[in-house]
């Protein structure tokens, strides 16, 4: 009997694996390597097993041309012009009063929430501190740190970074992001994105209830 | 999707690894490194500023936790742990935290005050302390002119680090050695059985690095003398590695009830159950050799480690765990079990504290417990029982009076302690009655109340309040307590938030912790630390100190320790409150460190092997020779090393009152000359074999929000705990007819009081348990329901208006006799034979 840190260290990692890929999609256009990486034969085995449908033509086309599809998509759903689904938190959460705006009340919540962890916004980086890719990136480094700590069995810090992340999850991203999704799966006509909006809430909701798990225990 | 789940998402997670980190986005958004910190800063909820957080001690109990404040506007609005402490890993307990209500709680004496009327009537008139310290020093002055400064009396509960070392050196300076502590109330008679052993006390166990522990009578994780270090230590070692902890205890304390097993045992045979599993060990060899060669078991110093196995085992042939199950109630197949998974683990702590010594013989109790320890080679290496490390600092030293005296009251009654080296403090006041040995003039005590912590404390209060025999009563403190209110003039100390200190406890991992208190405010009222206090009387008095306040003498301190001083001294202390060595390496096995004997004047003694200079001992060669080493007064002061097997070794230094060789003195020369069994044994407790079919035994203990005396004030820990309700088996009440919350009284021979049963599963039969901390007579309003008679500010605090509770608990101690262990004088707490019925 003991604690298992190898364990716990993986679960971890897996969880900073998956925010990782969520960041990816939702961040920018796909590329056609990332494109290339989403259909190789691991990946096709995995979404085949969850029931995740990417499309017929996501397999069997070029990746330069359903990267092509993919762009004009992505640029319909989440930048414009006209009407799109904003993939900022403080458009669909509200603080104070505030909300249906970018750079509200909450995109300061968030951006004081993420630098006092010690991280930063990098000044290369042209977003908004709220974007639903880099709330997905806070998460995948905070999980990717803990699994570090996991490993070097400090457990204190490991305890500590995970109740930070549950509190990241309870004040933001679970606020918005079930809504911003559903918003997504509705508005897709690309089964990539509906897919990939359907991926990101089931992955949140089972994180909360690992939390809740984890407390009750 | 219908087949998302944790598995399948674990899956997709083992693939898409290479896309998480970094090739599926063109650009991360986030820079830097994460940086979580565990505490250490503070933020205003109401007004989200930064608060001052200044790095500070604790004083709540011995622990002395480091810690820091959190101040806003000069007001302490909370304490945290550091997070800097290598000891304390930022963590402060209840208690801890609660220390802001010593500052605050509305009961708190701010002014000097002198009484007018008699004592007892609660009639005071406040002075300046111009007028207190001039009154104080017309007293003390003739006595130290006379040549008679013996006769001022000193007497502390709590002094540590520089609170004692301020003190002793103005006691020094001023020229009385009647200084009286409290240890024999608290653990004397532990370090007495350690320091016939392995020379200077207090103990240490690594948990860091141990597979197995065995408690007797310690409830550590609730509290203990270095309760937040090592109860931390221990959780984790039992959750992190499966370390098994077996606790042997009387009643289900919060230590038995989180243990791997708990085992109820008869008050004052858990050095018997020790003996018992030495015996399973030696006789099923599984002892290991390794310590043997450093512990002496017969007269014959120079006994092989064979004839010292033989030795062991015929000590101990008597103690089969069926001896001890019929004497313990501890089942015989527990103790053979956990003999062996002690013995058998690579390391293994033994842990023992008050329930197990606060007996008759308590001292040989622990001697017992040390064998244990010894015999399977668990002391003072890694994993193990080790001798606890703490910092040493350096001081200014005043110059001592030219004549330097003790009344010899501290110690007991002559022959009532065979070896009092930690004094015998609960019999001070039989002594002064007695008067045999002379009475103090002037009485001052501090951060102390003799009236209520002592055995059968009644009675001594009723020679607190006799003038004839305690002339002129002084005390610096902060509560109008059962003695503060007895006295001629109260001093009002500061809180521990509010003064200076260096600070010393025990590290838990073997490597010392330099640390500080620093006020986190300003003092209230009037209040001043006494260290500032004995400078200014100093000079009332006619004599200077090398220092000028309490923050003087830190600051010194700072700069003339090695290390602290490198460090940045007094500023570095302040802006970080911790500081140890980097390179500093844990300390095991020093008894092991080869010693150089090449000294012209050393000498081997060859009864004892013991190396020794009789230059410094101050005799000749020739007379050396012919006396030995035993033989020379004070040859002890010149011990170099022992021989160990042909090897020089620094062993265990005699560095106490006890004279004896580098060898762990399990045979004792010291204990036989006194007429005590020399090698550790089980000696039933006399009164508890005269008890009758109708008797119980009361023993008592302490809660994890109080401390002894000094927290009933603090309203957020007594909001916690604010009764205690006796312990009493279900058995043991259903023959009296009592079910659970039934007002009973508890009698003894000296004397009894009332309260209420708790029934319970969790103590064995025939004992009664009842804790301290509670029953007061004063201390304020949150504490007894009474206010401060004085006046002053209870209504001042609308929490006043919020207590809910009703109770204020019993004070077990007036149906508790003032007697001691004959070996150790400790305070015998758990072995009062008591009748309980209904009431």
């Amino acid at each position: 009997m003991g604690t298992n840190w190898k364990k716990m260290a993986d679960n971890a990692s897996s969880r900073s694996h998956i925010y990782g890929l969520l960041a990816a999609v939702f961040r920018e256009e796909p590329s056609a390597a990332l494109v290339e990486e989403l259909r190789s034969p691991q990946m096709k085995e995995v979404f085949g097993e969850m029931d995740i449908k990417l499309g017929q033509g996501f397999h069997s086309a070029s990746a330069l041309l359903v990267a092509d599809v993919l762009a004009e998509e992505f640029t319909r759903l989440f930048l414009g012009p006209g009407r799109h689904i904003s993939a900022h938190e403080s458009i669909f959460a509200e603080v104070d009063g505030d909300s249906g705006s970018l750079w509200g009340a909450t995109t300061v919540d968030v951006k004081k929430f993420i630098e006092a962890t010690g991280l930063a916004y990098d000044p290369e980086y042209t977003g908004i501190p709220d974007h639903v890719s880099v709330e997905f990136e806070f998460m995948q480094r905070m999980s990717a740190w803990e699994a570090d700590q996991w490993r070097q069995k400090h457990r204190g810090r490991a305890e500590y970074c995970a109740d930070v992340q549950r509190r990241f999850l309870d004040r933001h991203l679970l606020r918005w992001l079930p809504q911003f999704m559903d918003a997504v799966i509705t508005e897709a006509t690309v089964p990539f994105y509906r897919s990939m909006a359907e991926l990101s809430k089931n992955f949140v909701l089972l994180e909360r209830a690992s939390f809740v798990e984890e407390a009750a225990a | 999707m219908s087949k998302i789940n944790r598995r399948k998402f674990m899956k997709l997670a083992a693939v898409s690894g290479a896309l998480a980190t970094g090739t599926g986005a063109s650009q991360t958004a986030l820079a830097g490194s994460i940086k979580l910190e565990e505490g250490g800063r503070g933020f205003s909820p109401s007004t989200r500023k930064e608060l001052k957080a200044i790095p500070t001690a604790c004083w709540q109990c011995v622990t002395r936790d480091a810690a820091i404040g959190y101040v806003e506007d000069g007001r302490l609005k909370k304490l945290e742990g550091n997070p800097n402490s290598i000891r304390t890993l930022g963590k402060l307990c209840a208690r801890g935290q609660a220390g802001v209500n010593q500052v605050y709680f509305p009961d708190r004496i701010l002014y000097p005050m002198k009484r007018i009327g008699k004592r007892g009537e609660h009639k005071w008139k406040r002075i300046s302390w111009d007028e207190a310290l001039d009154t104080i020093a017309a007293r003390l002055k003739p006595l130290r002119d006379a040549g008679t400064p013996e006769l001022f009396m000193y007497q502390y509960g709590r002094h540590k680090a520089s609170q004692a070392a301020t003190m002793y050196d103005f006691m020094a300076a001023y020229g009385t050695k009647t200084i009286g502590n409290h240890t024999s109330v608290c653990e004397a008679a532990k370090w007495v059985g350690q320091e016939s052993l392995w020379g200077g006390m207090y103990d240490n166990w690594d948990y860091d690095k141990t597979d197995f522990v065995v408690n007797f009578g310690s409830n550590q994780f609730e509290t203990h003398t270095n309760h937040i270090p090592t109860a931390q230590r221990l959780i984790r070692a039992m959750v992190d590695r499966g370390v098994p902890l077996y606790t042997f205890d009387v009643r289900l304390s919060n230590t038995a009830a989180k243990s791997t097993r708990w085992l109820p045992i008869k008050p004052g045979t858990d050095g018997l159950v020790a003996l018992a599993m030495v015996n399973v060990i030696m006789n099923e060899d599984l002892y290991r050799k390794d310590h043997f060669k450093y512990m002496r078991v017969t007269e014959d110093h120079h006994a092989s480690v064979d004839e010292k196995i033989a030795a062991v085992k015929a000590n101990v042939a008597k103690f089969t765990p069926e001896y001890a199950a019929q004497r313990s109630t501890v089942p015989a197949d527990a103790i053979r079990e956990i003999a062996r998974g002690f013995a058998k683990a690579n390391s293994a702590c033994l842990v023992s504290y008050r329930g197990a010594v606060m007996h008759y013989h308590g001292a040989d109790s622990e001697r017992a417990m040390m064998l244990l320890a010894a015999v399977t080679n668990n002391l003072d290496r890694a994993g193990g029982r080790v001798m606890g490390v703490g910092a040493s600092w350096n001081h200014p030293k005043s110059k001592p009076a030219r004549v330097s005296k003790s009344l010899h009251i501290n110690d007991g009654f002559p022959g009532e302690a065979a070896y009092p080296t930690h004094h015998v403090s609960h019999r001070v006041f039989d002594m002064i009655k007695d008067g045999h040995e002379g009475r103090p003039q002037v009485y001052w005590w501090s951060c102390y109340n003799p009236t209520y912590i002592n055995g059968d404390n009644d009675r001594v209060a009723e020679i607190f309040k006799d003038e004839k025999l305690m002339p002129f009563l002084i005390t610096s403190t902060i509560t109008y307590d059962e003695s503060s209110s007895l006295a001629d003039i109260i001093l009002p100390d500061v809180t521990y938030p509010e003064r200076w200190d260096w600070e010393d406890m025990v590290s838990a991992n073997q490597i010392a912790e330099y640390y500080i208190r620093q006020p986190l405010i300003k003092p209230l009222g009037e209040a001043r630390c006494q260290g500032d206090v004995w400078a200014d009387l100093a000079k009332r008095i006619g004599f200077e100190l090398a220092w000028s306040s309490k923050e003087d003498f830190v600051r010194q301190s700072c700069e003339m320790t090695p290390g602290v001083k490198e460090a940045g001294g007094f500023e570095y202390m302040k802006k970080h409150g911790v500081w140890h060595d980097p390179d500093a390496k844990p300390n095991y096995g020093f008894f092991e460190a080869k010693a150089d004997v090449s000294g012209d004047t050393v000498i081997l003694d060859k009864q004892t092997g013991v190396y020794w200079d009789y230059k410094k001992a101050g005799v000749s060669k020739s007379e050396a020779e012919s006396k030995g080493y035993l033989g020379v007064k004070g040859a002890k002061s010149a011990y170099v090393a022992q021989d160990i097997e042909g090897t020089p070794r620094r062993a265990y230094p005699p560095n106490t009152a006890f004279t004896k060789s580098g060898l762990l003195d399990f045979y004792s020369d010291n204990f036989k000359v006194k007429g005590f069994p020399a090698f550790p044994t089980y000696t039933p407790i006399p009164e508890h074999e005269k008890m009758g079919s109708d008797d119980m035994i009361m023993t008592t203990y302490k809660t994890a929000v109080h401390t002894h005396s000094r927290t009933a004030h603090c309203k957020w820990l007594v909001e916690m705990k604010h009764d205690n309700p006796a312990w009493i088996n279900t058995q043991t009440a259903a023959a009296r007819g009592i079910k659970n919350g039934d007002a009973i009284r508890v009698k003894s021979d000296v004397g009894e009081f009332a309260t209420t049963a708790y029934v319970t599963e969790g103590i064995i039969p025939g004992v009664i348990a009842v804790s301290h901390s509670l029953g007061r007579k004063y201390s304020g309003v949150f504490a007894s329901g009474k206010s401060n008679p004085m006046n002053g500010g209870a209504e001042a605090d609308p929490d006043v208006k919020n207590i809910w509770w009703d109770t204020h608990g019993t004070h077990p101690n007036t149906a508790i006799p003032n007697w001691s262990d004959p070996i150790s004088g400790t305070q015998r707490w758990m072995d009062t034979v008591v009748r309980v019925a209904k009431a």
